[in-house]
């Protein structure tokens, strides 16, 4: 039987005057990849920004582990286990990588245990164990991406959220990224991705959800969306 | 006309320059931590600063504690008072997108500061004077003061304090992080008012220490405050946001220009060219003489 690790329940958001979302309900199980597809402005990025405080919601309910998350701050949420790798990377340009893994297990959850995750984010990442005295700002966009991701790992998350995390990279570092999200999960960790590369996406996930201004309009098993005429047609058009 | 001029006078402009520029330097870090970490305009800087000179000027006339054996209790104070300003005054008003609050906020301090020290103290100048207060060491034919020369000690010392707390403890390294994008470190699991806390502690700490170097060198009275104030914009105008000994360079830079322009033009010309020189940098390298300029991604 699977284990619901995050629920979210008839979730409203609204900036001011502009309602973001409406109503929107999904959940996450425990050990899987659940994907967020939808067009740009759709209410991807505000959902997670929901999830993780940043944002709070008019409406509805948060739930992990069967807590109630929602109104909590995002310094409380991140310590209670739920990671955000934002949209755009938001690494501490002028810290180095080090002092950016540093402070990714600022958390008391994390703090403890700095060291041990310190050495597994450098043996799944090598590259940034080599560049940890570099300036973060001066990597590649790939590099800044790996590091935004091994920064949210260094919070020993239960659930890692990623905010595009193909956005703005090459097709081969996109590729990579993909692969790389796949593994994490392999290892264990239970994934909600937010993607507009929707075909990659609905690829690697367990279970997806289609989004559109602000409302789940698709739901389903990834595979099946990809198969799906609906997503096919107003998603995936160019491929065929 | 120019047979005045040797080198010792130019050295020994320049010598007094650089002692009194420490002054704003430091005046200068403290502003640039609160304004990295909070976007707060703290124009109350400087009246903290005569504050604190008081403060300094009341333990040695009441209770005969030597200025430099105030340096811990002043310097505990002025955390003390920085995390309760912050606590106190700013700790709400820096959540609100409107960042004129927090200004009006330092304004409004800065007036009170400005006029309950003129209550407690009236407006006549005051001045610390010890034993060694007009003695001075003699380096190689130039007369460095003392009670100067410590203050610029003092300056390096806590500038240097900062530094490594910036660069090596967690907590320095969270206020950094915090500066560059306060979300992204929320994510990470920064509480926005720890890292302002110490913001302010350290900022109003360095008050202290200026404080003291101020009331052993120069006469103060309770409206000096303002144009400190701005005197550490320019300074760090000149160093460039974001580094703590850039910021103290600016200030070193700026003491230099009003001592000189003060001896070659005129006293009254040393705010104008100070001033002027703000200007030219705004003007064409926003972001500092001493900052690389750096792209943006």
């Amino acid at each position: 039987m699977e284990k619901r690790l995050l629920e979210i329940k008839d979730l409203h958001v609204s900036y001011g005057t502009v309602q973001a979302l409406w109503g929107v309900s999904l959940h996450v199980p425990e050990g899987s990849i659940v994907a967020l597809v939808g067009a740009n402005g759709a209410g991807k990025s505000t959902l997670l920004k929901t999830v993780s405080g940043m944002n709070r919601p008019q409406k509805g309910n948060i739930l992990f582990c069967g807590k109630d998350l929602t109104g909590l701050d995002p310094e409380e949420v991140v310590n209670a286990g739920i990671a955000l790798v934002p949209e755009g990377r938001r690494l501490f340009a002028r810290l180095t990588v080090k002092e950016n893994l540093e402070l990714g297990a600022y958390t008391p959850r994390a703090r403890p245990f700095v060291q041990e995750s310190m050495r597994q984010v450098y043996e799944l990442f090598p590259l940034l164990q080599t560049r940890s005295k570099q300036i973060s700002g001066s990597l590649s966009g790939g590099e800044q991406q790996m590091l935004a991701i091994a920064r949210s790992m260094m919070s020993k998350p239960t659930i890692l959220m990623l905010d595009e995390p193909s956005l703005g990279l090459s097709p081969l570092i996109v590729k990579m990224m993909f692969e790389l999200v796949e593994e994490l999960n392999r290892k264990g960790m239970t994934i909600l991705l937010v993607e507009q590369n929707i075909f990659q996406a609905l690829k690697i996930s367990h279970y997806a959800y289609v989004i559109k201004t602000g409302k789940i309009v698709l739901e389903g098993p990834g595979e099946e969306l990809l198969s799906d005429p609906e997503v096919q047609n107003a998603y995936l058009g160019a491929l065929e | 006309m120019f047979d005045y001029l040797n080198f010792n006078l130019l050295a020994q402009l320049f010598i007094n320059g650089i002692l009194f520029g420490t002054m704003y330097g430091l005046a200068a870090i403290g502003l640039s931590l609160i304004f990295g970490t909070m976007r707060i305009i703290f124009l109350s800087q400087g009246a903290v600063i005569i504050l604190m000179a008081y403060f300094c000027y009341w333990l040695f006339t009441l209770f005969k504690i030597d200025p430099y054996l105030s340096i811990p209790i002043i310097g505990l104070a002025a955390v003390v008072l920085g995390a309760g300003l912050y606590q106190g005054l700013f700790r709400r008003a820096v959540k609100m997108e409107d960042k004129n609050i927090t200004l009006l906020i330092a304004v409004g301090l800065m007036f009170l500061l400005e006029n309950l020290m003129a209550v407690m103290w009236t407006p006549n100048p005051r001045s610390i004077s010890t034993g060694y207060t007009s003695s001075s060491i003699p380096v190689g034919g130039l007369a460095i003061s003392f009670t100067r020369l410590i203050g610029f000690v003092m300056a390096m010392l806590s500038t240097a304090g900062v530094t490594i707390f910036l660069k090596r403890t967690l907590v320095g390294k969270a206020v950094r992080a915090a500066s560059e994008d306060i979300e992204a470190a929320r994510l990470v699991g920064i509480s926005p008012h720890w890292v302002n806390t110490i913001a302010f502690a350290i900022g109003i700490g360095l008050c202290g220490i200026a404080g003291i170097a101020l009331s052993t060198t120069y006469p103060f009275d309770p409206y000096f405050g303002f144009i400190f104030s701005l005197k550490a914009m320019i300074a760090l105008a000149l160093g460039g946001l974001g580094s703590v000994f850039g910021a103290l360079l600016g200030g070193i830079i700026l003491g230099t220009l009003e001592s000189w322009s003060s001896f070659f033009i005129s006293g009254g010309w040393a705010d104008a060219v100070g001033y002027g020189a703000f200007l030219l940098v705004l003007l064409f390298k926003p972001e500092g003489i001493l900052v690389r300029s750096v792209k943006k991604v």
